[in-house]
């Protein structure tokens, strides 16, 4: 079991648990974003589906990566904002809209993949987006590789914990944000337009979930595949709840649920006998126990899931 | 409230994440059904028009197993001049219900892809005796329900073997989507034949989980080449293949053995060296000209090497010819089944 101990497996796991953590990570700040305004989004996985689509589509047309993110972040917010005219304009159930969404949405980018590529024998290919390394730092030994040699979203999200942190916790447009997913009728008699609020929410909760999805066509894979999500947004939301609706706790959450991913797919390579559920229910179970230990004392936002009728007493 | 609302929201997060690999996205065809109803009753003024039918879990454009089974219906289907129609991302719990409005709508023949619908055709075939079924990779044989077989056995063999001849670090990977029986049978074959070939191989293997989760494909790939120096893989799920197939090609020196279509005469990609096709089509042929000829029935049409059903598909140029004429020898072997006794 020296493997263990050995440099190149090491920094293969924590390269794997990275490359895993990044779409959780993402999708899950995007939830945070959302709940924070009182909106519990659970239809992550159907934007993700549809930003995996937008993006593999664009990135396939144009040639270009970048591109792709861009349409997958529209993408998402086009499919985010049926749930937000519903769930704010109409007062409606915000579980029931966000399962609506978690089966419309990838039924229909099932189709438009259909439409475009029919029913081929092997998949169409884009191009992948390449990995820029961050010059000087990269050269470190062991963890320049680890952590400076990734793709721009990689960056991007790993650099949006701090920024949503700071955001929250530091910023006044934050904390007036924050009050909307906890009293929102304080919110609105302290001036705040908590519809608008709501609606920014979704806009942002839509481009980062579609960002997440498209990272998996575009920079992770160069191919779209029905069911390619795999309910990474569902283990998103999960994360959101584990790590108490801090920035710190997602990011620790995520990068708990890759490590555990990663682990577990090299214990089946290396240990064929082991029956692979028993295996592939780690990172799962790890969850159950960790939520278990740490006990749900601080919850989220106060008024998340209800629906906010302005002139309503 | 608000906790038992969170814990609420967390089991169900949980249970559909588990369920998430399954859960694909219904695709209704309603319209598209009426349509060809429309279509038979002006049809079926000159001859009876025979209609087959295909239910899939998966997708038809996964660019694998679904794929290559609806090709199959349609190139069979021309062949013998029936009509045809599909539905496709339905969830387990749904087989039975789809099976059914395809009888009500008065399809001769359905034809579904994999074992795991044989519990459903098992229940629908009794309540509709005149509606013909055939599962392929079953096992049912009924008077109305025929089974189509290829022998995962040899389908192993052929991929093994190749795979042993190729190696040079002497580590082969496997990749399963879900441990079926015809997949347990592929892996047994193939790590058999890759160590008649070359005793020293190693096999390593692991199992996605799902059929559609190519990134996690190309992260078992990724493991397998930087912990066991695999350089030759084959694989039994899908889209998860060809997140596999990405790993590889990343890499210098390292391939992978396509199926169930000939991947290399259909898009050559260097990390493709050969498939193992199989020709689900003409068994697909039989089936549909025993509807037509009434002698449906209580039968399992087997798929192998000597009836043409398997065979191997075309060598990219990393095959060297010497390994070619190797490999088709053992092809030789395996068809006269004295291969591996």
């Amino acid at each position: 079991m020296d493997i263990f101990l050995s440099l190149p497996f090491l920094q293969e796991l924590l390269l794997s648990t990275l490359r895993m953590a990044t779409p959780i990570l993402i999708v899950a700040l995007a939830e945070l974003y959302s709940e924070r305004a009182g909106l519990v989004n659970i239809g992550l996985d159907g934007i993700m589906a549809f930003g995996a689509l937008a993006g593999f589509l664009v990135s396939y047309q144009t040639g270009n990566p970048y591109l792709g993110i861009l349409a997958g972040a529209l993408g998402g917010i086009l499919v985010n904002l049926v749930y937000a005219f519903g769930t704010i304009q109409l007062g409606a159930q915000q579980i029931v809209f966000g399962m609506a969404i978690n089966i419309f949405a990838p039924a229909i980018a099932s189709f438009i993949y259909k439409m475009a590529f029919g029913s081929s024998s092997s998949l169409a290919q884009a191009t992948l987006m390449a990995a820029i390394p961050i010059p000087g730092l990269s050269r470190i030994p062991f963890i320049g590789d680890v952590f400076f040699n990734h793709t721009p979203i990689v960056y991007l999200t790993f650099l949006l914990v701090p920024i949503t942190y700071v955001f929250f916790a530091k910023t006044i447009p934050g904390l007036n944000y924050k009050s909307v997913g906890e009293y929102p009728k304080a919110a609105e008699s302290s001036g705040i337009h908590v519809v608008m609020v709501k609606y920014k929410a979704s806009i942002i909760c839509g481009a980062l979930a579609g960002i997440g999805g498209a990272y998996l066509t575009t920079s992770y894979i160069s191919t779209y595949s029905d069911g390619v999500v795999s309910g990474r947004g569902f283990i998103a939301l999960t994360a959101v709840i584990f790590g108490r609706w801090m920035p710190g706790g997602i990011l620790l959450a995520a990068l708990f649920f890759g490590f555990t991913d990663a682990l577990q797919l090299r214990f089946q390579v290396m240990n064929s006998k082991t029956p692979y559920q028993l295996l592939a229910m780690i990172p799962y179970i790890s969850t159950l126990f960790a939520l278990i230990f740490f006990g749900i004392k601080k919850a989220g936002p106060a008024s998340s899931g209800k629906p906010y009728f302005r002139e309503e007493r | 409230m608000n906790k038992k609302l969170l814990s609420l929201l967390l089991v169900f997060a949980l249970a559909t994440t588990l369920l998430a690999g399954c859960a694909a996205p219904a695709t209704t065809t309603a319209a598209e059904a009426t349509d060809v109803a429309n279509g038979e009753t002006t049809i079926a003024a000159d001859a009876k028009a025979y209609k087959v039918a295909m239910i899939l879990d998966t997708t038809i454009a996964d660019g694998g197993w679904g794929a290559a089974s609806y090709n199959a219906m349609v190139a069979a289907a021309e062949a013998t001049g029936f009509e045809t129609q599909y539905t496709d991302g339905i969830a387990s719990a749904d087989f039975a219900t789809n099976l059914r409005s395809y009888c009500d709508l008065g399809f001769d023949l359905i034809i579904t892809p994999g074992n795991q619908y044989s519990d459903a055709v098992n229940e629908v075939s009794v309540d509709y005796p005149d509606v013909h079924f055939a599962i392929l990779n079953g096992k049912i044989e009924t008077a109305n329900v025929v089974s189509m077989l290829p022998n995962a056995e040899q389908i192993g063999y052929m991929a093994g073997a190749l795979a042993g001849l190729m190696t040079k670090s002497n580590n082969i990977g496997f990749i399963g989507g879900m441990e079926l029986d015809t997949t347990k049978m592929k892996l047994q074959s193939y790590e058999a034949a890759a160590k008649a070939v070359n005793p020293a191989v190693v096999v390593a293997s692991a199992y996605a989980g799902s059929f559609s989760d190519s990134a996690k494909g190309k992260e078992i790939a990724n493991s397998m080449i930087s912990v066991n120096d695999v350089d030759v893989m084959f694989g039994d799920a899908s889209a998860v293949d060809s997140g596999a197939r990405e790993a590889l090609a990343e890499h210098e020196g390292r391939y992978d053995i396509g199926q169930p279509a000939d991947l290399v005469k259909i898009k050559p990609m260097p990390v493709l060296i050969s498939s193992v096709v199989t020709d689900n089509a003409s068994m697909m042929k039989i089936v549909m000209e025993d509807v037509k000829s009434g002698t449906y029935g209580n039968k399992t049409i087997f798929g192998d090497l000597a009836n043409g059903t398997l065979s191997v598909g075309t060598f990219s140029d990393k095959v060297p010819a010497d390994v070619q004429a190797k490999y088709l020898e053992i092809i030789e072997q395996i068809k006269a089944g004295t291969f591996i006794q």
